[in-house]
């Protein structure tokens, strides 16, 4: 090629190397975010790890303890069973609104994205607090369907957000007319139509939410406690008896997440749906 | 007309958007409006009080506050200051997989937060953590007692960490939103880059830097599980306190605990709203 | 000498020439435009001379000197962009006033300076409003005042009225040449819309896969194009490829043309003879004018665009194209046999390269 200028660093889209400062901030970042995850890891392997840098030896017995802990499988099953009741509730009456109001309510719009902003803004345990006070007579009183119910309210925006942008995307008003005009109700319209164009939408949402809810400590241990142990509260118990233990329980959330996170990727590149980026409170 | 019908929706047209209302007010809105208006009840008398909102002037209470805000805020700078600079690292990386890489790790990680984040730290930074015996073996310099991760330089760490994924996201949109253009104008009505930036990139930015701040406020404000398992009871948080009073383990006046929880609803409300109000701002401009 | 004048410019995206060996000079306070097609190298051009691209060889000198080294915010080259760019954080007047503030300008002599500019893109009453409440006409002229405030010494727009609904467009470019003739500043514009070119350049350039193809006043290029792919480009030309023959002869597939004299020719040489349509007379007999062509045809097509009516001809399997306005012709219907008749100055003879 021509002569090259010493100019011609300046030029943006020539430079194919970072500059130092960039790298940098990136290594800084990959250090912050990995050193914990990575550390964790083999910490439930290492034999002992708190006199030398590298662990003296490895090992597989904190798995096998943790898979042995009485409550295990029990809190693994409670976790399921909370996160896909949660699912199923939010799909019921998300999914419905959200076309409804796309199609059907547009002036709705502006209240359900307020409802759907509101839960960032009240922290986790104001909300337990407020249904404890006000559901304290049986069988409501701190019952798992309470939980429920205060999961779904948090979990909503992980829902609303891929579901709106799938209906926004495939422009449901004009689908409902088409398929009315050829004579389908609609329900019809709902579960004929809608439903399959939106489904990688709800599979993202319905992740999204499994992710969130499997994780869920607060409202576990606030609204129902001890009486509905989920995997958290497991894990909870166990940093405080046997540390290494828990960090084989902490790489097998951690491990869930990832892959539900590597799951949602790839559902989202599948129905080319946008990058749902949500908040969720802590 | 039909169009007119759709945009107010008829009062048949709302009947399908009533299930999902009545969701949120039974396990929402009503339990909220109770607890507003428990705050203001006396227990035993039934009648109306200011005493519980009087008694959050008690150290304890006052503490929690100071102790949350400064936990919030604190992270919040720390989130938006470095969070900008890596998002704008990221942001010019040239290889474009890496960039997606970076951002991939920063959706999965900024969701890595409450018990599992904090038991990692305490295997990094705990008495014995990974951390600590490196700069012991190494550097013969002892972390602790300087230092605990059981404390509030601890929790500033471990709330960092989910708050600078959470500002990258944020702020990756608002760096494409810039457009080469405005620094090409800028540049050619005799601009440098550091006019450029100070008189166009970081106005047009700061709508978006200012919805990160209280996003990241919020976001820490609220934060429960990861503070509980780290400092329990050694540092008082409004969080913390609440959940001590639902819990049942403190034995006060419940009134105390409905006025802090209508207290922090306050400022969280604040910042959510400030948040919404900098994101139109910033879509806004993004759109001329 | 000219004032502002590119030399063998060349620029290279991986190995492929965008802009190759353009060499152009530009009088002082014309206005100059490029036209081509898309991916021409328009806009690279342009940014070579705005200093956003670096050149890959070649010159360019702005009233005497080399301004290659010379970074963009010193070379005093105002630019007005497609996407207009305004900041959306300043007002109009803030806008407006900003490559003032950057050269130090007094306060009172800015304030004065951008009066005058809003006032002659006639936008006085916009000044404290932001881009965002502007439609986008009064973003484009606001982007222009902006670029006009500082009085630089070259201006440069890139297809500043593409994006513009067509009504506006004729409106604004009006309005810019208007300007630029008042202030008699130096402009380079890029454009597509080739009735934009030519009606508002004092010289058009020509561009096609990064070289010139031909420069010239809109006129010269619309009557006399020096190459195939002007004639084509620039309104519509029937092409009759055929073989020279004679001295004023070209042998064609289909038909025999007269034309000018050919003694810059070979005899039986390839070549292309142009013609364009509102030079062909439509006739319903053939009415004997010495020394024109006259062809047979039958009418296929008739197209109605307003002021004329173009008919699409067949000649001896060939499509000739002719214009007849309303006014002086009878009706023509589909499928009439009738005549096309032109003199040979209407023929434009080029050479075809095998
Ligand atoms: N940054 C770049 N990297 C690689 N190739 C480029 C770049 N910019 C332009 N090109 C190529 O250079 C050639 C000229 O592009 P240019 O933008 O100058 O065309 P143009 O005449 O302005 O076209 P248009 O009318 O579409 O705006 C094109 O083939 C284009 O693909
Ligand atoms: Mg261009």
């Amino acid at each position: 090629m021509a002569k090259s200028r010493s100019t011609q660093s300046r030029d943006p889209n020539k430079r194919v190397r970072p500059a130092s400062w960039q790298i940098f901030m990136v290594s800084f970042f990959l250090l912050y975010m990995l050193v914990p995850i990575i550390s964790t890891y083999v910490f439930s392997v290492a034999t002992r790890w708190d006199r030398t840098i590298l662990p003296e030896g490895y090992t597989l017995e904190f798995y096998k303890r943790a898979f042995a802990a009485s409550y295990f499988t029990i809190t693994l099953r409670n976790s399921l069973i909370l996160s896909l009741a949660t699912i199923l509730v939010s799909l019921l009456v998300i999914v419905p609104t959200v076309y409804w109001v796309h199609t059907r309510l547009v002036g709705a719009k502006p209240l359900l994205d307020i409802l759907m902003i509101l839960p960032f803004g009240i922290p986790m345990v104001v909300l337990a607090l407020a249904l404890v006070q006000v559901y304290n007579f049986p069988p409501l009183a701190r019952s798992p369907t309470l939980l429920i119910g205060a999961v779904v309210i948090y979990s909503m925006p992980f829902m609303y957000r891929p579901v709106s942008n799938a209906i926004q995307a495939v422009d449901a008003q004009v689908l409902t007319e088409a398929g009315q005009s050829l004579g389908a109700n609609v329900f019809q319209v709902l579960y004929r139509i809608i439903i399959p164009n939106i489904l990688p939408g709800i599979l993202s949402g319905s992740l999204l939410v499994f992710s969130t809810v499997f994780a869920e400590y607060t409202l576990t241990s606030l609204i129902v406690g001890a009486k509905f142990k989920t995997f958290p509260l497991l894990l909870v118990e166990f940093t405080r008896i046997n540390g290494n233990v828990a960090s084989a329980f902490s790489v097998i959330s951690f491990t869930i997440a990832w892959l539900v996170s590597i799951l949602i990727l790839w559902v989202g590149s599948m129905g080319n749906t946008k990058r749902t980026k949500t908040i969720r409170a802590r | 007309m039909a169009s007119k019908q759709k945009k107010t929706g008829r009062t048949s047209d709302w009947l399908g958007f009533a299930p999902f209302l009545l969701f949120c007010l039974a396990f929402e809105i009503i339990p909220i409006i109770f607890l507003l208006r428990g705050s203001f009840i006396e227990k035993t008398t039934h009648l109306f009080t200011f005493q519980h909102y009087l008694d959050l002037q008690r150290p304890l209470y006052i503490n929690s506050f100071v102790n949350s805000i400064k936990l919030s805020g604190l992270t919040a700078i720390i989130g938006v200051v470095l969070g900008t600079f890596i998002g704008y690292a990221v942001y010019r990386w040239p290889s474009e997989r890496v960039r997606e890489l970076l951002i991939t790790l920063s959706d999965v990680t900024t969701n890595f937060a409450g018990v599992p984040l904090a038991f990692a730290f305490v295997v990094i930074l705990g008495m014995n953590g990974v951390i600590t015996q490196f700069l012991l073996q190494y550097f013969q310099y002892h972390l602790y007692p300087k230092f605990s991760i059981y404390s509030f330089s601890g929790l500033i760490l471990a709330y960092v960490y989910f708050q600078l994924p959470l500002m990258v996201l944020l702020i990756l949109p608002a760096f494409a939103g810039l457009k080469k253009e405005w620094q090409e104008s800028a540049q050619s009505l005799g601009a440098g880059p550091f006019k450029y930036w100070w008189r166009i990139g970081i106005p047009v930015l700061m709508p978006s830097l200012i919805a990160g701040l209280t996003l990241l406020f919020a976001n820490a404000f609220g934060a429960y599980a990861t503070a509980y398992t780290l400092v329990e009871s050694k540092l008082s948080l409004v969080t913390l306190q609440i959940g001590y009073m639902i819990a049942g383990e403190v034995r006060q006046d419940q009134g105390v605990g409905m006025a802090m929880a209508i207290g922090s609803l306050i400022i969280m409300g604040l910042s959510i709203g400030v948040y919404q109000a900098a994101t139109l701002r910033a879509r806004r401009w993004s759109k001329s | 000498m000219a004032y502002l004048e590119l030399k063998n410019v060349n620029k290279y995206y991986a190995g492929v020439a965008a802009v190759h060996d353009f060499s152009l000079d530009i009088e002082k306070g014309s206005l100059v435009s490029f036209l081509g097609p898309s991916g021409c190298g328009k806009t690279t051009t342009l940014r070579m001379i705005a200093g956003f691209e670096q050149l890959d060889s070649g010159t360019i000198r702005l009233d005497g000197n080399d301004i290659v080294p010379v970074p963009p915010n010193r070379r005093d080259i105002g630019m007005v962009f497609q996407s207009y760019a305004l900041f959306p954080n300043m007002t109009v007047r803030e806008n407006v006033a900003f490559g003032l503030e950057m050269k130090k300008t007094p306060k009172a002599e800015i304030k004065k300076h951008v009066d005058n500019v809003l006032e002659m893109v006639r936008l006085q009453d916009t000044a404290k409003r932001f881009p965002h409440q502007l439609s986008g006409g009064q973003q484009q002229r606001i982007a222009l005042a902006r670029a006009l405030a500082v009085q630089p010494r070259v201006l440069l727009l890139d297809e500043p009225l593409s994006a513009l609904d067509a009504e506006v467009r004729v409106v604004l470019r009006g309005e810019i040449r208007r300007i630029q003739s008042e202030l008699a500043i130096t402009t380079v514009y890029v454009t597509h819309d080739q009735e934009e070119a030519l009606s508002i350049s004092d010289k058009v350039v020509v561009m096609n896969k990064g070289l010139i193809e031909q420069v010239g006043a809109p006129e010269e290029i619309y009557r006399a194009p020096n190459t195939r792919f002007v004639a084509t480009f620039i309104g519509t030309a029937n092409q009759f490829l055929g073989k020279t023959s004679g001295k004023n002869m070209v042998v064609c597939n289909n038909v025999e043309l007269f034309t000018n004299s050919l003694t810059d020719f070979k005899t039986d040489q390839p070549v292309v003879v142009l013609v364009r349509p509102e030079n062909i007379q439509v006739q319903a007999e053939q009415s004997r004018q010495k020394g024109w062509n006259s062809i047979h045809g039958e009418v296929e097509t008739i197209t109605f665009h307003g002021a004329i009516t173009r008919l699409g001809v067949n000649v001896n399997g060939q499509r000739v194209v002719a214009d007849i306005t309303v006014a002086n012709t009878q009706p023509v219907s589909l499928n009439q046999k009738l005549w096309l008749q032109f003199p040979p100055e209407a023929c434009q003879v080029m050479v075809v390269e095998e």
